[in-house]
């Protein structure tokens, strides 16, 4: 998005036809593609040579229907999609109460949305028009709806910005970080009851990614509806008798507690979501409903979604598995792993299910993270030594993990991107990443650390080399990785040692600094575009676990954590900088090529296989859903980038 | 007992008192010929004969004492020798295979014990390894061989096996494991932890419970009272919360067997108030039993008394608690470890092996996965027979 020149958001697709870009293998089927998904019904006769069209959200949205198919396999493009029939109940199946958000995710109503193809495009707004990158222009649609009827305008955004993100009360920090570009504040404006600007001073190229995020920032609020709840708005006598009958301290915390739009247990709430929770937690059954006013149509011009009814039962994790492959649940992938495939396949016909694979999107299935922040001095200066963990992932048998735990049908090496995206590189990905004993005993014998009496090295102060890999046991395969790894280790002469934690509990071991090395899922994006940020390769956030301290010295702009110290680490947050700044995509690639290139040298986490399959079982009677996916969580919102409301029961 | 007239040379007789002690020895045997009719014992009849007599008639209970026997005295011992691999040997080519099974003839000739080669291919469709036999290639199994190298009780390097698969062979009887180890050997390396570890805290209960409860019985009062108060306080305690901030505590860079060690440890100390009350129950009441009152007057010591005297009369108890102990030591092993409390990786027991079995694929797809449970049902069913046995043997009112 080149300054000074206004673009709408067609541009993505428009990119979408280079072909050192996205999909490249599915170039071929895009003019199909943009047929199936994107433009305007009257346009649809259009050649897809023409893309730069006047960008307004399809109102209807009438895509997906008919068509021939491609054969796409990753992102699901090419898919045959047919007219359902409206009604039926879905049964799933989650782990925790809490999970019912993941409707949320899955429903995917966003303002601005990715599409099967991972480009974006305006949903819950009509369109959305880009300046000189800056200036966000948002026009909603005619009669846009709430779930309980109540209009749907731009009142609900200001509500949002000077009532809640403004409102010292509701916001003690003030406006969330994540709307801050360059530490400042967007100006919004309420130009008429369909159209809102945000403007910030420097290009956000983070803007539009966050708001077709998973994990929304909901930059819109049912004002409506929380108006009653705010001291500004509502009757203060009955506020008062409210937070009294909740116990609870003062009128924000009623507003919070009513204000659940991503937390989803409000049944009171109204929402723009497909679907709409009707069960008041704690509950063991949750039901959702269909919005009736939900703003996406069929091509037949049927009101979307076509699922009447959703049913959530909480089901012990443990026996997610056993309870699907019993036909329990009718659309699941949460509490399924890769080693259930098999069972989960023998069991299709008793169950009347199909066990659909698809690949999921981390940079990595399992990752170490060498805490670079470790509070032990001698572990810090040891594991800040680049020689050290590039000895430790020289050391790890990719080959024997993918064979022994993934039929070998990962992908081997550091935790990166994968193939499908246009950052891809393969000589990166394997990068310090291939199996060599030899070479990694060199390493570690040019730190000079000798082997005690056992073969085990010796740190320089004399104790034993034995890392404890803390797990919170976030992958089903992870002990049996962990056990493979430290059979290679152990020729290395270093001891693995496995302890698991809590979630929590190890998270905040690891930002306090007592962990040496933590064990999690990699990059949560292995498929990005030069567009998406390169946020997790810098140290930007806590809770990237290889520098929790640097991250929350970023995050918090200085005031907590440590400074980075390292001149690699001052380097990527230069580069991450740098690629907030940058006006073109080429510029950007550039970057994330240099911060991938760093991290294959650096091997700041130490990744393992990638692009493993995930089990999402479907249910035989139920239609739509793509055979071949990619399954991830910013981009895709897992379910999300499918089109869950297009999901029908055939009957 | 002084059922015999003091002989003449006795010392003089005093009409005042109201007991003597005779000076000649005691002969039981001649006892109790009087007592029943002289016909009742064989000759040499000691009390230890008649308790295996007794005990020979419980066939359960011997039955019982061979299978104990086998895990103890074989497998637990030489562990190494009888397990045909090593037991961190992995097969990557043999990764969750179905145990094999042993054949005898080939193309119809008698071709001595031997298994097929194992031939694996993927099946991507049902995402399955498939292992089939390649009956071209018998592989002979080897007795008395050379074969994995293994440190006999960590210490002698050796590679003498029982029995091993032939060079080049597969000789999973059991199946293998999601990394491709033999289930057998595992199993039987298993075997020597699970059997092994809760001894050391059974023992420790044991000891505590016989020696605190006999004191409160025997001295009774202030000692009896202090017991009694510690006892009181000990079971109090929840046990599983301390367990649990106890797994926590122990440092990660210990062995994972020492923390099991420190575990049960314990374990052990926090189970002997249920022993000790029962010995103490007892205690009092044999305390006031007229034959104890008859060994006080006559000079025994409080050690003698005890030990000769009350120590047989609930001997009988002791044995049970103790048979009966195991199994709930066992079994707390492999619950503990199960939920990834107890033992972990890379320690080998049971319960590690049934703890990597608790997912659909080990009930659907790998049922050998399971196999462990055998094990653990056999030894503790061998042990309540055990106990049974010799409790009614050891119990002299029978």
């Amino acid at each position: 998005m080149t300054g000074g020149e206004m673009n709408e958001l067609e541009r993505p697709k428009a990119r979408g036809l280079r072909p050192a870009t996205l999909f490249v293998a599915l170039a071929a089927v895009i003019g199909i593609g943009f047929l199936l998904f994107g433009g305007p019904a009257p346009e649809q006769g259009q050649p897809p040579q023409e893309p730069a069209v006047v960008i307004s959200a399809p109102v209807p949205i009438a895509e997906f229907a008919g068509g021939p198919s491609g054969s796409g396999r990753g992102t699901g493009v090419g898919l045959v999609r047919e007219t359902g029939t409206p009604g039926g109940t879905l049964n799933i199946l989650l782990p925790r109460e809490k999970d019912i958000r993941l409707l949320n995710v899955w429903g995917y109503a966003r303002l601005v949305g990715f599409n099967e193809r991972l480009e974006l495009q305006p949903d819950i707004l009509e369109k959305i028009s880009v300046i000189e990158g800056r200036i966000f222009e948002m026009t909603l649609r005619a009669d846009h709806r709430w779930s309980d009827g109540a209009p749907f305008t731009t009142e609900d955004f200001r509500y949002y910005w000077e009532d809640i993100a403004n409102n010292p009360e509701l916001s003690p920090s003030g406006v969330p970080d994540e709307l801050l570009n360059d530490g400042e504040a967007p100006i919004v404006e309420i130009l008429d009851a369909r159209r809102v600007r945000y403007t910030w001073t420097y290009p956000n190229p983070r803007f539009l990614f966050l708001l077709a995020q998973a994990r929304e920032p909901y930059i819109y609020r049912p004002s409506h509806y929380l108006k009653q709840f705010h001291a500004r708005y509502g009757d203060a006598a009955a506020i008062a008798q409210m937070v009294e009958a909740e116990k609870l301290s003062s009128w924000a915390a009623l507003h919070n507690r009513r204000d659940s739009m991503y937390d989803n247990d409000n049944p009171a709430l109204p929402t723009l979501q497909p679907w709409m929770i009707e069960t008041a937690m704690p509950a063991q059954r949750l039901v959702l409903k269909r919005n009736p006013h939900f703003h996406r149509r069929d091509d037949a011009g049927q009101q979307l979604p076509y699922l009447d009814e959703i049913v959530a039962t909480i089901a012990e994790p443990s026996l997610i598995p056993a309870k699907t492959a019993a036909g329990e649940s009718m659309l699941q992938a949460r509490g399924l792993g890769f080693g259930d495939i098999t069972a989960l396949k023998s069991a299709e016909a008793r169950g009347n299910y199909r066990t659909l694979l698809w690949r999921i999107t981390k940079g990595s299935q399992v990752a170490l993270f060498p805490n670079l922040n470790v509070n032990d001095p001698v572990w810090r200066t040891l594991l800040r030594d680049a020689r050290f963990r590039v000895a430790l992932s020289l050391g790890i048998d990719r080959g024997d993990i993918n064979r022994t735990l993934y039929f070998g049908l990962g992908i081997e090496g550091n935790n990166g991107v994968l193939p499908e995206s246009p950052l891809y590189d393969a000589e990166l990905m394997t990068r310090n990443a291939t199996f060599n004993m030899a070479r990694a005993n060199a390493l570690l014998d040019e730190l000079e650390l000798a082997r005690g009496a056992d073969g085990i090295r010796l740190l320089p102060d004399g104790r034993k080399l034995e890392i404890v890999v803390e797990t919170a046991g976030e992958n089903a395969e992870e002990p049996e990785m962990l056990e493979l790894i430290a059979k290679t280790w152990r020729e290395l002469g270093i001891q693995l040692i496995i302890k698991p934690y809590e979630r929590s509990v190890l998270r905040n071991r690891v930002y306090s600094g007592e962990t040496v090395m933590s064990v999690w899922s990699g990059w949560n994006n292995g498929v990005p575009t030069p567009m998406m940020s390169p946020n997790e390769l810098a140290p930007t956030a806590q809770d990237i676990l290889c520098w929790p301290k640097w991250g929350q010295y970023f995050e918090t702009k200085g005031s907590s954590g440590e400074a980075p110290d390292m001149p690699e680490a001052q380097a990527l947050i230069e580069l991450y900088n740098a690629w907030s700044a940058a006006q073109d995509d080429g510029t950007r690639a550039a970057i994330w090529k240099q911060m991938l290139a760093m991290h294959a040298e650096m091997q700041f986490s130490i990744g393992t296989v990638a692009g493993v399959s995930q089990p999402v079982v479907v249910s035989n009677n139920l239609r739509n859903v793509p055979e071949n996916g990619i399954f991830g969580w910013d981009p895709g919102a897992q379910f999300g980038i499918y089109r869950m409301d297009l999901f029908y029961l055939k009957r | 007992m002084a059922k015999k007239p003091p002989p003449p040379a006795g010392p003089p007789v005093d009409p005042t008192q109201t007991h003597f002690v005779d000076e000649a020895p005691y002969d039981p045997r001649r006892a109790s010929d009087e007592r029943d009719g002289g016909v009742a014992l064989p000759p040499a009849a000691k009390p230890w004969a008649l308790f295996w007599r007794r005990f020979r008639r419980h066939r359960l209970a011997v039955a019982s004492a061979w299978v104990l026997g086998f895990f103890y005295f074989l497998i637990v011992p030489f562990a190494e020798i009888i397990a045909p691999y090593a037991q961190e040997t992995r097969n990557p080519d043999a990764i969750h295979a179905p145990p094999q099974a042993l054949h005898l003839f080939h193309n119809g000739e008698y071709a001595g014990v031997f298994t097929y080669a194992l031939r694996a291919r993927i099946d991507l469709e049902n995402f399955e390894r498939v292992y089939e036999e390649d009956v071209t290639r018998p592989t002979r199994v080897r007795v008395f061989c050379l074969g994995d190298p293994y440190e006999f009780w960590g210490l002698i390097e050796m590679r003498f096996h029982l029995f091993c698969p032939d060079e080049g062979g597969t000789l999973h009887l059991l199946g293998t494991d999601g990394l491709g180890r033999d289930m057998l050997s595992r199993i039987i390396y298993g075997t020597r932890v699970s059997l092994t570890i809760g001894l050391i805290g059974l023992a420790i209960s044991f000891v505590l419970g016989v020696v605190l409860g006999g004191l409160a019985g025997y001295f009774g009062g202030l000692i009896d009272n202090v017991i009694e108060r510690l006892i009181e306080l000990i079971r109090s305690l929840p046990e599983l919360p301390l367990w649990l901030a106890l797994a926590a505590a122990l440092p990660a860079n210990w062995p994972p067997i020492f923390i099991y060690f420190g575990i049960t440890l314990i374990l052990g100390l926090l189970d002997w108030p249920g022993l000790a009350r029962a010995v103490r129950a007892r205690v009092l009441q044999l305390r006031e039993e007229e034959f104890v009152l008859a060994a006080t007057l006559t000079g025994a010591s409080p050690q003698r008394l005890v030990r000769k005297h009350m120590l047989p009369n609930f001997s009988s108890h002791l044995i049970a608690s103790a048979t009966l102990s195991v199994p709930g030591m066992i079994l707390g092993e492999t619950a503990l470890s199960f939920l990834g409390l107890g033992l972990r990786a890379p320690v080998v027991s049971w319960g590690v092996l049934l703890n990597d079995a608790q997912d659909l694929s080990a009930i659907e797809v790998y049922p050998w996965l399971l196999l462990p449970m055998v094990p653990v049902i056999l030894v503790v069913l061998a042990f309540n027979f055990f106990g049974d046995g010799l409790r009614d043997a050891a119990d002299p009112y029978r």
